[in-house]
């Protein structure tokens, strides 16, 4: 179909009684237009979804309308009065309240101190905590949330931090929600219960702003869709009246490419053989227990499993992070008793976990994140060899087209899914065996999805073994030759994709089956 | 109460007493627990408290507060100047504007124009440092026991007082009967040290003493049951948050700084117009650093930081009036690192252990030949005494997360 005949469907919204109306908001940033006369209805009570990729302009959408910026032309008008927000705390003021992607908490204060923070009940300067404590658990139940007040934001787990951030702007008064992306940090389950909660404020007529680029989520939660692409609206549709695969092209704006059937053979020769591997841990149940499996050359080896079952320890152990019984091989030769360099050396390659925390450098330049790992090759001497180092990392950010500048502005400057090339491209880039892939693609939009897919079939087809840790069923299926699923600590099962659905996998997932 | 708290208490407060009570009994060292020593200690605990106050301060808003120590000299000065011109408690409040000026310069060059907090502090460490000897220079020489390094003698004092009943104060104008006197002479195991110890916090106390400590649970209060308490530890847990909801970071930062100069002040307030009766430079002597340690050590909480400071100061303090004494200390720390090793075994905590049993060999090495070690060695004592004590120390310190790091408002994070 063409994309042309969607037409914007704003008659879905008569019969509704309008909160939030955006008309022909345009904002220029110096060098680039993030969004372009886009208009937007929101219904009151309804969950709206913003999709689209990153850099699409969703993020600045919202940030006019939460008053972060200020739009070039366009007009805001919040219950059919217009208003112009010049700071959050105006917009705060009009019922608007935003979820931003990454949490703004203060991990030593409480829970009750995070929440009230700003705009503390007090006595004459003296904080009433019991009376905020009453408020808060009367609003935390009222949403079907459960929450320990008083421990620290650092005891909690980032599906309960994403709760608290919704309660601190439900304190404000906020019948306005803005959630910047809130799935992508979380488990299956979490976004489940996170959807139930939402479900419950939007029964007691709260109005949700939701962006995301997951599209199953969001065909699920959403009343209404916007897809913008490059600063526009495409469309604004209603979900049972467009699938997963229509969202995606008008996100992308063409026919997203269809993973080919793999042509190449896998190949003979067992590249990782982990045998009884066990990460043993005082004072709790071992959280990786036996677990044995093969990687051929050219092979794909999915783990699938719901976060929390021992992948993270399987990860640190054969990479040698963690210590651990049972024997490591790689390449025929046993690394078990090796340091993390000689691993490294050895043929293995790493995608971590999560970027931010084990992947990059966010203040160092991109140069230097590429070479991190990689210093013995770009170097002379004791020296950096400054010229080959940007060099090579030139090379990532054009082979594996790494949306930026040049290679000496710093990491925290690109997109998740621009960082995330990055980190890939660090790997891929030599001549490592072995490649484990922990959630490769997680938190970024579809268009990187799937160029990062294709640059792990490509190793793959010229012989890289991988071992692909993902809580994305999809993923999983798509580009595995074989699927482990990791139940609490265990090899579970293993599957054959092309006989797996995610049904059977979900099940064996939670340990249904 | 339930009755594993009490168990709690009775283990963690009778239990170290009965050791001390056994060494002090066996060695025949009173100085142990002699009033004398622990009013010495607490005398030499307050400057420490209130150093490590200011630092607590500081962090919990934000701010790295190296320049306490620069802080205390210009209370110090500015105590002892407004002492000598103007009587004892006008020169604490000299003293306490004399810091708050260090704490105003630190907020300026750190929060206002973002300079590097460490460098920022050494600056004011040097130029309290120098610029006092210049003062000193314009002001104290030339008059009577007056001169660059030394200010003349001041004329009076904060008065003293003993606590009535408990120390034999007076209360109108009967005299009380000396309770804890009466138990210390005795020197009975147990009821003994609690009679000295208690004495030794209770009589001949200066109401410095007694403004210094109650600045421990009023610290205590306004940071954790107060607005602005509540929005300070958020500035410096996470700006970018506080910010967001409409805290003013930077106006929090400038008032933490000037509490902590402030405190600094006081406590170099206390050194030259209570502990002594004018100033002399060098008198701080680094306890503005030994102040950041105890705030490291008390984990940043106010309690903590007077525990810490206590430790120092006691170590300091026997060391001072009962050198011969210092041996018995270290077959206190014996016995106690031995009571922790045996702990240590049951609970099976390997390095714990081992750690338990390398420090009762050396205070054990320490206590048999600590009498014919020179002195200039002793004078360590309280440092050493304070590591052992820091590294056993089972905790997890916990920082204020964004102390610091700078922040500028208004920016993209």
């Amino acid at each position: 179909m063409q994309l042309g005949d969607t037409k914007p469907n704003q008659d879905l919204l008569t019969s509704d009684a309008v909160v939030v109306e955006l008309t022909n908001i345009s904002k220029v940033f110096p060098g680039v237009v993030a969004n372009r006369d886009v208009s937007l209805k929101v219904g009151r009570a309804t969950i709206h979804a913003l999709v689209g990729e990153n850099g699409a302009g969703k993020s600045t959408l919202m940030k006019i309308l939460y008053g972060l910026h200020q739009p070039d032309s366009g007009t805001i008008a919040i219950n059919g009065v217009a208003r112009q927000f010049k700071s959050p705390s105006e917009a705060i003021d009009a019922g608007i309240g935003m979820v931003h992607q990454h949490f703004m908490l203060a991990d030593n204060l409480t829970v009750l101190e995070n929440i009230i923070l700003g705009l503390e009940p007090t006595k004459f300067g003296v904080l009433s905590l019991s009376d905020a404590r009453a408020r808060v658990r009367e609003l935390a139940t009222s949403i079907g949330v459960a929450l320990d007040l008083d421990v620290p934001i650092s005891e909690l787990g980032v599906g309960q931090r994403q709760r608290v951030e919704i309660l601190k702007v439900l304190f404000r008064g906020a019948e306005i929600l803005i959630l910047d992306e809130p799935t992508a940090v979380l488990v299956p389950q979490e976004v489940d219960e996170l959807f139930v909660n939402l479900r419950r404020l939007v029964s007691k007529g709260t109005t949700i702003l939701f962006i995301s680029h997951k599209l199953d989520e969001v065909l699920t939660i959403s009343d209404r869709i916007t897809v913008i692409r490059q600063g526009s609206t495409v469309a604004t549709v209603s979900p049972n009246t467009v699938d997963r695969l229509k969202l995606a092209e008008m996100m992308v704006g063409s026919d997203l490419p269809k993973p080919g059937e793999r042509t190449t053979k896998i190949g003979a020769t067992t590249r990782l053989a982990v045998r009884g591997l066990s990460v043993l841990e005082k004072g709790r149940k071992n959280p990786v227990r036996n677990v044995s499996f093969q990687i051929a050359e050219g092979e794909i080896v999915g783990i699938a499993g719901v976060e929390g079952n021992g992948q993270f320890e399987l990860c640190g152990a054969l990479l040698g992070l963690l210590s651990s019984e049972g024997t490591v091989e790689v390449g025929g030769k046993d690394v078990s008793n090796l340091s993390i360099r000689e691993r490294l050396n050895a043929g293995l390659a790493y995608i971590p976990f999560d970027r931010h925390r084990e992947g990059l450098m966010l203040t160092a330049p991109l140069w230097e994140n590429a070479l991190l790992g990689h210093e013995a090759t770009l170097s002379r001497g004791p020296m950096i060899d400054f010229t080959a180092a940007k060099k090579a990392c030139r090379e990532i950010i054009s082979r594996f087209g790494v949306l930026t500048q040049n290679e000496l502005v710093p990491a925290f400057v690109l997109s998740g899914g621009n960082q995330q090339k990055l980190v890939v491209g660090r790997n891929l880039a030599t001549a490592r065996t072995v490649l484990i892939a922990a959630h490769p693609t997680r938190g970024i939009d579809v268009g990187a999805q799937a160029a990062i897919w294709e640059e792990i079939r490509r190793s793959r087809d010229s012989g890289m073994s991988v071992l692909l840790v993902s809580a994305d069923l999809e993923e999983v299926l798509g580009l595995s030759d074989k699927i482990l699923v990791m139940f609490d600590g265990e090899i579970t099962a293993e599957l054959d994709p092309k006989s797996a659905s995610p049904q059977i996998l979900g099940k064996y997932m939670t340990g249904a089956r | 109460m339930n009755r594993s708290k009490i168990f709690r208490i009775i283990t963690y407060v009778l239990g170290p007493l009965a050791v001390i009570s056994i060494v002090r009994l066996w060695t025949d060292q009173d100085a142990l627990t002699s009033s004398n020593t622990v009013g010495t200690a607490l005398r030499l605990t307050v400057p420490i408290l209130l150093a490590g106050m200011a630092g607590l301060w500081a962090e919990r808003c934000g701010v790295l507060n190296i320049g306490i120590e620069g802080m205390m000299i210009l209370g110090t000065w500015f105590g002892a100047w407004g002492a000598w011109q103007f009587g004892p408690w006008v020169g604490l409040l000299f003293a306490v504007l004399g810091g708050m000026l260090g704490g105003f310069i630190h907020a300026i060059a750190t929060v206002r124009f973002n300079i590097d907090q460490i460098i920022s502090g050494v600056v004011i460490n040097l130029l309290a440092f120098f610029g006092v000897r210049y003062l000193s220079d314009l002001v104290f020489v030339g008059q009577p026991g007056g001169g660059v390094s030394q200010s003349p003698p001041q004329t009076s004092a904060i008065p003293r007082f003993d606590l009535p009943i408990l120390s034999g104060g007076q209360i109108g104008g009967w005299k009380s009967p000396d309770v804890l006197a009466w138990f210390e002479t005795r020197k009975w195991f147990i009821l003994g040290d609690i009679g000295g110890i208690g004495r030794g916090l209770t009589s001949n106390l200066s109401w410095a003493t007694v403004i210094a400590v109650a600045i421990v649970p009023i610290s205590a209060w306004v940071l954790w049951r107060t607005r602005i308490g509540l929005r300070l530890r958020a500035s410096g847990e996470s700006p970018v948050a506080a910010e967001s909801l409409g805290v003013m970071v930077n106006r929090l930062r400038y008032g933490g700084l000037l509490v902590s100069g402030g405190l600094a002040g006081l406590a170099g307030g206390t050194l030259s117009i209570v502990a002594s009766s004018y100033y002399r430079q060098g008198q701080t002597a680094g306890r503005g650093f030994i102040g950041l340690a105890t705030m490291i050590f008390g984990n940043w909480r106010p309690s903590g930081v007077l525990g810490g400071a206590m430790l120092f100061g006691y170590a300091e303090g026997i060391k001072l009036v009962a050198s011969d004494s210092i041996a018995a200390l270290f077959l206190f720390i014996a016995a106690v690192s031995l009571i922790f090793f045996v702990v240590a075994i049951i609970r099976r905590l390997r390095v714990r252990s081992l750690f338990a049993l390398g420090i009762f060999i050396l205070s054990t090495i320490a206590y048999q030949t600590v009498s014919t070690v020179p002195e200039s060695l002793t004078q360590s004592l309280p440092y050493v005494v304070t590591l052992i004590v820091l590294a056993t120390a089972n905790q997890r310190l916990r920082p204020p997360a964004m102390a610091g790091v700078p922040f500028r408002p208004g920016e993209p994070h």
